[in-house]
């Protein structure tokens, strides 16, 4: 096999997992609270300045850092709920929509204004794995290890746990969960600070690849909101799947072809895919 | 003694004579020049130069305006605009200064992806667009405009400018002829990067060079490793990288990891030139990269310049470090500033007193009329516009780019050899995390 294919191959495959981490908390949220945080990879921005500010500001530990950034991002996720979403929790779709962009321009104009529009990084170099002259990123093998433990780790917590499966049954039916003694207030509450906390993780792997600036949730906000769309919205093995395709596709298409058409190549695969399977890859 | 009504009369007479001539004194005192600018404050251009570009146009006008104004008789009021590094809202807010402000003079421009769609409707409304910063020959090339402007270089030239610097070195310093040099040329895939590829593409060939890649990317990628991959497997000796910010960071962040090596890298302004950030970031890890663009006007010989060029340099270099805190001034200050004297102190001046004021057909015919000899202006080149009927119209014909190096702080022209400031480093030393 030809070595640098299996490089773009083993790139493409870490890829999807930072792609997964990311899509894992916005699937979740959708599938319980049945509204889509548009805004969602700017609350990831909000934890990687959180992250750069700590670290490199006050000096905090790393790891301490990013602990305080992902209970941040959990709070900020509880705060998103109480006065954006609640409100506008039995409005019309196109409304809750509306509330949610609205939210991703006042945290992108806020960062702006706050922080200026300049480009920071933590400065963090994490070494080069390189294997018989395949080089592979150690931030994003950590990223992709990360990615993998937390959808197994939701997978079992969504399992296995009486919190999980009180989301779980939420998410099948809003109106009936009640009568079993589940307090759906309590509960989106929980799965918007799960989903906060799961955007402040992702936070803390992209702090280590990419710098912070107002805008870094334009560079992912649309890719995974067309990862969760492709893997059925709400659906978390399905948005886990799909972002390994998309991912998959980005590479390779871009190793036979160009970095400009694998994108197109990604976005066409989906509207292909809407169209045969307008509710996604994984939709029951 | 109680006045007459005669008296009175003759009082309130010559008090509204006096009146009259004072208020005639204030509208002609109150007449200002009222100037779009129009720049990306925010968005993802605003750190890659952008706003680096609108001070060094603020500074202009606030200098003009401390200097008594346009011919020392009118001041500039700039009405200001953000284009958010979006193209959709460049052209609302182009649309809004010119027909709610009633603006006539449009000066800025950061994004040749704006300069395209807006010169073309900057044209169609007859008013004067006045580009400092986008460089895309696409803006002009074959368009015959009337009214849009730009003293700046256009892309072209950095491919011209790559290609004779290689080409001139490849035998003495890498011990290659021209022909067995393999450049990889990427690049993001907007007007600018694309007339920077096309143009290194074009010269690139003419000077025989091999080239083994041209791929553009969407400066919003979110990943480039497949990009790192193929220029490994492509075996580039030089890369040239036409890019904005983050682009370039999430680039030579990926060469490193997966471990890309080369013999130098040539970045064509954007985001290659605002060194202080890319700094921040790698460190010692970019020194010695060259890039080209523009020179900035801190790095030339004042004496060679122009009388008073080099006392303008001083004042836009304090001012921008007060302004900002930085210890860097990009070579976008320069620009910014750069083009917006000429259009303050060359062409309106001779709009208002040979062609009768400031509206789009007197500043245009102002214009044409400029011819700034080479030295003239802080940055160095000279300005005189290719007239309408050429395939650069409105372009101007004296722009020159240069290459430079960094080492640390230090940035030193290399390129063209005439006025350089020291001798290229080329290769990267194997020091370098990115020596081949």
């Amino acid at each position: 096999m030809d070595i640098y294919l299996l490089e773009a191959v083993i790139n493409g495959i870490l890829l999807g997992g930072v792609l997964a981490l990311l899509a894992l908390g916005l699937n979740l949220i959708f599938g319980v609270v049945d509204v889509i945080w548009i805004a969602y990879a700017d609350i990831v921005m909000c934890a990687m300045y959180a992250i750069y500010f700590l670290y490199t500001g006050l000096s905090v530990p790393l790891p301490l850092a990013f602990l305080i950034a992902i209970i941040g991002a959990a709070s900020l996720g509880v705060l998103v709920h109480l006065l954006i979403i609640a409100p506008v929790l039995n409005s019309a779709p196109l409304n809750q929509l509306l509330a949610t962009g609205g939210l991703l321009f006042f945290l992108q104009s806020f960062a702006t204004l706050l922080f200026g529009t300049d480009f920071r990084n933590i400065g963090v170099r994490l070494p080069v794995l390189e294997f018989a002259t395949i080089y592979v990123s150690f931030a994003r093998l950590i990223a992709f290890a990360v990615g993998l433990i937390g959808a197994i780790a939701l997978y079992g917590f969504l399992k296995w746990t009486y919190l999980g499966i009180a989301i779980r049954a939420l998410a099948q039916d809003r109106d009936i969960v009640g009568l079993m003694g589940v307090d759906p207030r309590r509960i989106y509450l929980v799965v918007s600070a799960i989903g906060g906390g799961l955007a402040g993780l992702a936070a803390c792997l992209l702090a280590l690849q990419y710098d912070v600036h107002p805008f870094i949730g334009n560079t992912f906000g649309p890719v995974i909101f067309m990862i969760c769309v492709l893997g059925g919205l709400g659906n978390m093995i399905g948005g886990f799947v799909a972002s390994f395709i998309i991912s998959q596709i980005i590479a390779i298409g871009g190793y036979y072809s160009s970095t400009e058409l694998s994108y197109v190549l990604a976005f066409t695969f989906f509207i292909v895919l809407m169209f045969i399977r307008p509710r996604g890859l994984f939709a029951r | 003694m109680p006045a007459s009504r005669r008296t009175l009369l003759k009082g309130s007479a010559a008090a509204a004579a006096v009146l009259s001539l004072d208020w005639r004194r204030a509208t002609a005192e109150a007449e200002t020049v009222r100037l779009g600018v129009i720049y990306d404050l925010s968005g993802p251009f605003a750190a890659g130069g952008s706003v680096a570009s609108s001070i060094g146009t603020q500074i202009a006008i606030e200098l003009c305006n401390e200097r008594g104004g346009v011919g020392g008789k009118y001041k500039v009021v700039p009405v200001n605009a953000d284009s958010q590094s979006k193209a959709d809202v460049a052209i609302n807010e182009v649309e809004r200064l010119i027909n709610q402000e009633k603006i006539d003079i449009i000066d800025g421009v950061y994004a040749s992806a704006h300069a395209v769609p807006l010169s073309a409707k900057v044209e169609q409304e007859k008013r004067i667009l006045w580009i400092t910063t986008a460089v895309a020959t696409a803006v002009f090339k074959d368009k015959n405009l009337h009214y849009v402007f730009r003293a700046q270089i256009h892309s072209d030239q950095y491919g011209e400018a790559f290609a004779s610097f290689v080409t001139e070195h490849a035998k003495a310093k890498l011990g290659m002829e021209p022909k067995d040099v393999k450049v990889a040329l990427i690049h993001e895939d907007g007007p600018y990067g694309s007339g920077v590829a096309a143009a290194d593409e074009a010269y690139s060939l003419k000077a025989g060079l091999q080239i083994v890649l041209k791929e553009g990317y969407s400066a919003s990628a979110p990943d480039l490793s497949t990009l790192v991959t193929k220029i490994r497997r492509s075996g580039a000796d030089l890369i040239s990288h036409a890019g904005y910010n983050p682009d370039i960071t999430l680039f030579l962040r990926q060469a490193r990891e997966n471990g890309l090596r080369f013999k130098m890298l040539f970045g064509a302004g954007a985001g290659y030139s605002q060194l202080d950030k890319l700094r921040a970031t790698f460190g010692a890890d970019i020194d010695n990269f060259c890039n080209i663009d523009p020179v900035p006007a801190q790095l030339l010989d004042p004496a060679k310049l122009a009388p008073g060029m080099g006392d303008l340099i001083k004042i836009m270099v304090e001012r921008y470090k007060a302004k900002t805190g930085a210890t860097d001034v990009p070579p976008h200050c320069s620009m910014g500033f750069n083009q917006t004297w000429v259009l303050l102190n060359n062409v309106l001046p001779v709009a208002k007193e040979k062609y009768g004021g400031f509206d789009p057909e007197a500043v245009r015919k102002a214009a044409l009329d400029v011819d700034i000899p080479p030295g003239g202006t802080i940055q160095g080149y000279g300005v005189k516009f290719f007239p309408p009927g050429t395939p650069l119209s409105g372009q101007n014909e004296r722009s020159t780019p240069v290459v430079m190096q960094n080492a640390g702080e230090h940035i030193a022209v290399v390129w063209p050899t005439n006025i350089r400031t020291q001798e290229p480093v080329f290769p990267l030393p194997k020091s370098s995390i990115y020596a081949a």
